[in-house]
């Protein structure tokens, strides 16, 4: 069951000064700990790749190894317990694999792209293409631009208000009077 | 067999019986009854324009005939373009480039700049509402489509020709035409005049300027958006950004790497991850702010996106242009959406909407040339090969270039300086072998011979290659920084005279005027390709003061060439005597000395044997000569390709001014008209001009006192 927790229930307020927001992400779901710790098992789906090696977004490559090697120290099967051999075995492969995307700047770049759309590849990580790429980057580009149009709309809503001197403002406002 | 590869909704339908009924025709899935079950995955929709399935893209078929166009024989203005859905549009496109292909392929002129733009101009007149609407296309050789769209469909096959359509955007020539281009850079400048117009005139339409990033290097681009952003009147700039700052034919092997830091900032628009993470935050305080203190949103959303849009476009913000995209050029869709939701906007202020092309899109030979084919003669659609008539003599460009590289291999104080131009100038066979002594520094003609300065000072030896057209735009720093301090700057403008088919704006009519009249300029004309080397070596050789020489364009005339193509200094002022005669001088400047040697020629056919001489230098004069020739001679007539205030009015001056023209001499000046010769072929020019070896024979028998022979002379 996974646990749904509207968006925003706790925003956190940052200022540009301190760009270090913790996990406001738009995934909603239990914490996976790289910790030796049995007793916390996971209730449900790791959604991200940060989320199975349990580290946040903003870490550096080096946090990254380390707890790729922590969570390969506890899923190899060779130190898996017999019983969870299987289990083990499958998130031994997927810590491989976000391990592997996450340490190369670029896929780990291509990988934060995606994740920004709502895009989640996290067990299918699309291999990199020039077409992809470029079909990816015009994805992104078409958010872009739709989210600076609509902000330049709500400018529109003020922009000639009394308090804008501009010369443009002004001719706009004699000729609404004029009109009018 | 039609296959129907989507809903097909019914009405009245049995729930009980599915789908053995033949489907009925619907409107909206008339492209999927089109649709035939082809082999390859493409879906023949018309003619040789098939969709291709995997890129979803239109392709044409170049192989053959023009395909037929049925949705551009609809259009024939921007008005039959308002009721055509996203999917016409498209096709739409498709048609036009295949029309440029074919068109261009036939007449020669500018490729694919026209092709990279053709979306873009589909979406502009689907859109707005020209002409009352003003569209402006900064340079213009992109505006064949836009030409094709506005009525002169049936006129493309004149292109470039005499009395045939502009080469480049014309206000005489069309309604359509919002402003005459040539040059570049000056389309916001003049779209915001008219937006600041419209203003105080009361008027609603819309002003939009289309400008490319290479126009964008030069400074006017930026006091316009400086101004644009101070006055906030409403205007649409649309960068048209593919990339090639510097045309592709920059270096021999295509497109040179971007020119300067702009572009760097302009090919770096990605947010990164933090700024992402910082964006989610921003909108989260706005939205928790909410609507009614838009103000206080407006600010955070300032400060937000100054810090988290990226890097190229705070520069446009900071100008005062609220930055839009970067948007996909070629997709008709985003840009008719973008377009017209900033159209129904009241007070957007200036936007400025980047939009990524590609140069040369949709024709694949094009792509894949390393010169994009930018511009081009008659070349085959199928292949994209030219035909370059083979000509026994190589241009003036590469004889100067040449004569340059040789310069410099026995002077490493020799540098070479263009602006934008290095297949043009010939500069790119430098650049090859001299990577670090060629400077391209964008289309940016002031800094150029600023820039040209500044190394003078210290001791080096800079060429500036600059049409003599385009050096009208960096006039007073020649004026202000290289003639007033005396600096050893040498100035070598090719396409000096009439230039043929791209028409007044390229044509260097006036560079002997505003040369000669500098107080401390040498000012040389060389009269064939031999010379023109020989003068590269004079100009290296003065070193005390600036110079400049004005070749053609055109091919050499097969004169011998000096050994080893290394030109030898000739003296400073000294013309000479190329036939002797008697009665009649002809003292001919520069390249129209061969039109003078033609006109004597024709002479010799009536019986009168004339004397011709060339000039060689107008400042200065080599007084010698002009006493010489005016003392054993009636009649003196000075040519020159050139307008009025040039040669021919230096040496009247002269002769004025030693007494020589109070005596028996007849003087006559032949000089190009006081009015703007349109473009076409170089012969049709030159007799336009009156300045053919015809018009000069027939002044001369006049003179002589044989009029009717004159008027057969042909």
């Amino acid at each position: 069951m996974y646990l749904t927790t509207p968006l925003n229930q706790h925003p956190q307020l940052f200022f540009p000064s301190n760009p270090q927001p913790q996990r406001t992400k738009n995934m909603s779901f239990v914490k996976v700990h790289a910790k030796l710790n049995n007793v916390m098992e996971i209730t449900s789906e790791p959604k991200s790749f940060y989320e199975l090696l349990g580290i946040p977004e903003t870490v550096s490559l080096f946090e990254i190894k380390e707890a790729y090697k922590q969570l390969v120290r506890k899923y190899h099967p060779d130190v898996s317990p017999p019983d969870r051999v299987e289990e083990y075995t499958q998130r031994f492969i997927r810590v491989r694999e976000a391990y592997e995307t996450l340490s190369d700047p670029m896929s780990r770049d291509m990988y934060d792209k995606d994740m920004s759309k709502g895009l989640h590849f996290a067990f299918s990580p699309r291999r990199r293409s020039q077409n992809d790429e470029s079909m990816e980057n015009k994805g992104e580009w078409k958010n872009r631009w739709n989210s600076q149009l609509s902000e330049l709309k709500r400018r529109n809503a003020y922009k000639d208000s009394d308090t804008n001197m501009s010369w443009g403002a002004r001719m706009r406002r004699q000729r609404n009077e004029v009109s009018l | 067999m039609a296959v129907s590869s989507g809903p097909v909704f019914r009405i009245n339908q049995h729930p009980t019986s599915p789908y053995l009924t033949t489907p009925r025709f619907h409107n909206f899935t008339r492209k999927k009854f089109l649709v035939k079950a082809s082999a390859n995955g493409s879906d023949e929709i018309g003619g040789k324009i098939v969709r291709n399935k995997e890129t979803d893209s239109l392709q044409i078929d170049f192989s053959g005939e023009k395909p037929p166009t049925p949705f551009l024989d609809t259009v024939n203005y921007p008005k039959h373009m308002k009721n055509l859905s996203k999917l016409d549009l498209e096709q739409l496109a498709a048609e036009l480039r295949a029309e440029i292909v074919y068109s261009v392929a036939k007449t020669g002129g500018h490729l694919s700049s026209s092709l990279g733009v053709v979306d873009l101009t589909v979406a502009l007149h689907h859109v707005f509402n020209a002409p009352e609407d003003k569209i402006i296309w900064d340079v213009g050789h992109q505006a064949y489509a836009h030409k094709i769209l506005t009525g002169r469909r049936s006129k493309m096959h004149t292109m470039r020709k005499t009395s045939g359509l502009a080469p480049f955007p014309k206000r005489d020539e069309s309604v359509y035409d919002a402003f005459g281009a040539g040059h570049s850079s000056t389309s916001i400048s003049a779209g915001l005049g008219m937006a600041v117009a419209r203003d105080l005139l009361g008027k609603d339409n819309h002003v939009i300027s289309v400008i490319g990033d290479g126009a964008m290097t030069a400074g006017q681009a930026y006091e316009a958006m400086n101004n644009a952003g101070f006055l906030d009147s409403n205007m649409i700039v649309i960068l048209n950004d593919n990339e090639q700052v510097s045309l592709p034919t920059a270096t021999l092997d295509g497109p040179a790497t971007p020119v300067g830091a702009l572009s760097s900032a302009l090919s770096k628009l990605q947010a990164s991850r933090k700024f992402r993470q910082l964006r989610e935050a921003a909108k989260t305080i706005t939205k928790q702010i909410g609507p009614q203190a838009h103000e206080v949103a407006a600010k955070v959303d300032e400060y937000a996106r100054g810090m988290i849009s990226a890097s190229g476009s705070t520069l446009f913000e900071q100008l005062g242009l609220y930055y839009i995209g970067p948007v996909d050029g070629h997709n008709i869709e985003d840009l008719v959406t973008i377009l017209e939701k900033v159209k129904s906007m009241p007070a957007p202020g200036p936007v400025l909407i980047h939009v990524i092309t590609e140069k040369g899109k949709g024709y694949p030979p094009a792509e894949a040339a390393a010169d994009k084919m930018h511009g081009v003669v008659q070349f085959d659609p199928k292949t994209g090969k030219q035909f370059k008539v083979k000509s026994p003599t190589l241009s003036y460009t590469q004889y100067f270039a040449e004569s340059l590289i040789k310069e410099a291999e026995v002077d490493d104080k020799i540098v070479a300086i263009h602006a934008a131009m290095g297949g043009g100038t010939g500069l790119n066979y430098f650049q090859k072998h001299f990577p670090q002594r060629c400077f391209d520094v964008g289309i940016a003609e002031q800094h150029a011979v600023t820039f040209a300065a500044g190394l003078a000072t210290e001791g080096l030896k800079p060429f500036c290659a600059i049409y003599s057209s385009f050096l009208q735009r960096g006039y007073d720093q020649v004026v202000h920084d290289v003639d007033l301090q005396k600096l050893p700057v040498r100035f070598a403008m090719d396409r000096a005279g009439l230039v043929g088919a791209d028409g007044p704006t390229h044509c260097g009519a006036f560079d002997v005027a505003y040369m000669a009249c500098l107080p401390n300029m040498v000012v040389m004309a060389p009269s064939d390709e031999a010379e023109l080397m020989h003068m590269v070596a004079t100009a290296a050789a003065i070193d005390d003061r600036p110079s400049c020489f004005r070749f053609p364009r055109g091919n050499g005339i097969g004169a011998v060439l000096p050994l080893n193509n290394k030109g030898i200094p000739i003296e400073v002022g000294k013309g000479r005597i190329l036939r002797e005669g008697e009665r009649v001088a002809i003292l001919g400047y520069g390249s129209i000395v061969q039109q003078c040697l033609g006109a004597a020629d024709i002479l010799q056919t009536h019986n009168v044997r004339v004397t011709v001489a060339d000039a060689r230098f107008c400042k200065p004069l080599d007084a010698d000569l002009i006493r010489t020739l005016a003392k054993e001679h009636e009649i003196l007539i000075t040519v020159e390709e050139g307008s009025i205030g040039g040669f021919c009015s230096h040496v009247s001056h002269f002769l004025s001014l030693n007494s020589i023209l109070d005596g028996q001499l007849k003087l006559r000046s032949m000089v190009l008209p006081d009015r703007y010769i349109d473009h076409g072929a170089p012969v049709d020019q030159i007799e336009a001009a009156g300045l053919s070896s015809r018009h000069i024979s027939a002044t001369v028998l006049t003179l002589l006192g044989r009029p009717k022979e004159a008027m057969i002379v042909n």
